[in-house]
């Protein structure tokens, strides 16, 4: 088995736990307000640590595609929503920079 | 299948079907994306399968194979996403209490399914929820997010060299994607990722700290700092586990 299919399947064993065990011992769910913000925050901040500096370094030859790429993905979601479109819009414009403007 | 056909022809079943067909259109493609860029972070078609498969995650999913594409430990991966789906406990506590299944199998078969659309779903429904409900809203939610991961490797295979190495940002473009609706529901969202975003450049860069170890530690650092700081609920998705715990 690959070190990767590994992780996968690590990452699936704690997804399952996290879902089953309320199932199996009931914890109720009346949470402290600090504990249900922090839960619901959580994903949030992943998503800014995910993007910087990662997108700095994504293309090392030409960190202005990546830019250009998340700029054009950001605009696209605040206007269209959705996850296809903008994914689509940040490629093509990765592919121009990297194609017209190389470094 | 025929044996089967009383789960699969139950009025519930077939109404939780129903009310699913919005999450398998979302799920699919979202998940097509997923397989596409799967693909281009070094996975294997059968790999990113098999993980569609058995984690059925959102945005945990595109942060690991990112971790994955940089060489990231495997430990660091697996905290990564344990933190990340921290919300699930949550949501299943509440689901738990609402759906108040009796049978082993049940509990273990529909915690798997899980998700933040089922849960939003199922917890806004009126009323009384059936297990053949979340059947049918579950199995079908399921095949959207896995049938989009095939249709998304089938796809990248066909795709020309110059385009994959387009691809090699689209990933970052897939988490703005995911932030800006939530930075549109309330300016808290937009501090909460920028400041994690700052947190981990300079820990990557200026403590050099490893790339899995300083998410998690910007991610942590900032929640905790924020939900103190922000001490009355706003917009950003609390209203929805506010309800449910109701």
């Amino acid at each position: 088995m690959s070190d990767l299919l590994l992780i996968i399947l690590a990452c699936a064993a704690v997804n399952y736990l996290l879902r089953v065990v309320p199932f199996i011992i009931p914890i109720g769910d009346k949470l402290p307000p600090y504990v249900k913000r922090f839960l619901d925050y959580m994903p949030v901040a992943a998503l800014g640590a995910l993007i910087l500096p990662g997108i700095i370094t994504s293309f090392p030859d030409n960190p202005a595609a990546g830019i250009a790429g998340i700029a054009a993905a950001g605009l696209t979601s605040w206007l269209t929503g959705g996850l296809i479109l903008p994914v689509f819009a940040s490629i093509g414009t990765a592919w121009i920079v990297l194609q017209y403007f190389p470094i | 299948m025929k044996t089967e056909t009383n789960i699969f022809m139950h009025p519930d079943f077939i109404d939780g079907a129903r009310n699913a067909l919005p999450i398998f259109i979302g799920y699919f493609t979202t998940s097509a994306a997923f397989g596409i860029l799967a693909l281009s972070s070094g996975l294997t078609p059968f790999e990113a399968v098999v993980f569609s498969m058995t984690n059925l995650t959102g945005a945990a999913q595109f942060m690991a194979i990112n971790l994955m594409a940089s060489g990231v430990l495997a430990g660091e991966i697996v905290i990564s996403v344990f933190l990340m789906n921290l919300r699930y406990f949550v949501m299943s506590a509440s689901l738990a209490r609402k759906l108040g299944l009796q049978k082993k199998i049940d509990k273990a078969v529909i915690s798997f399914g899980v998700t933040d659309e089922v849960f939003t779903v199922a917890s806004l429904k009126p009323g009384e929820v059936s297990t053949s409900f979340m059947r049918g809203l579950q199995y079908t939610s399921w095949l959207g997010w896995t049938g989009g991961t095939i249709a998304g490797v089938t796809m990248g295979a066909f795709f020309p060299r110059s385009l994959q190495d387009a691809m090699s940002g689209s990933l970052f473009a897939l988490f703005a994607a995911l932030l800006v609706p939530e930075i549109k529901k309330g300016y808290r969202a937009a501090i909460l990722a920028v400041s994690a975003g700052l947190m981990n450049t300079v820990l990557y860069y200026v403590c050099h700290i490893s790339a899995g170890w300083s998410i998690v530690i910007s991610m942590l650092a900032v929640t905790a700092v924020a939900a103190a700081l922000f001490s009355d609920d706003d917009t950003s998705g609390a209203e929805i586990q506010e309800e449910a715990c109701r």
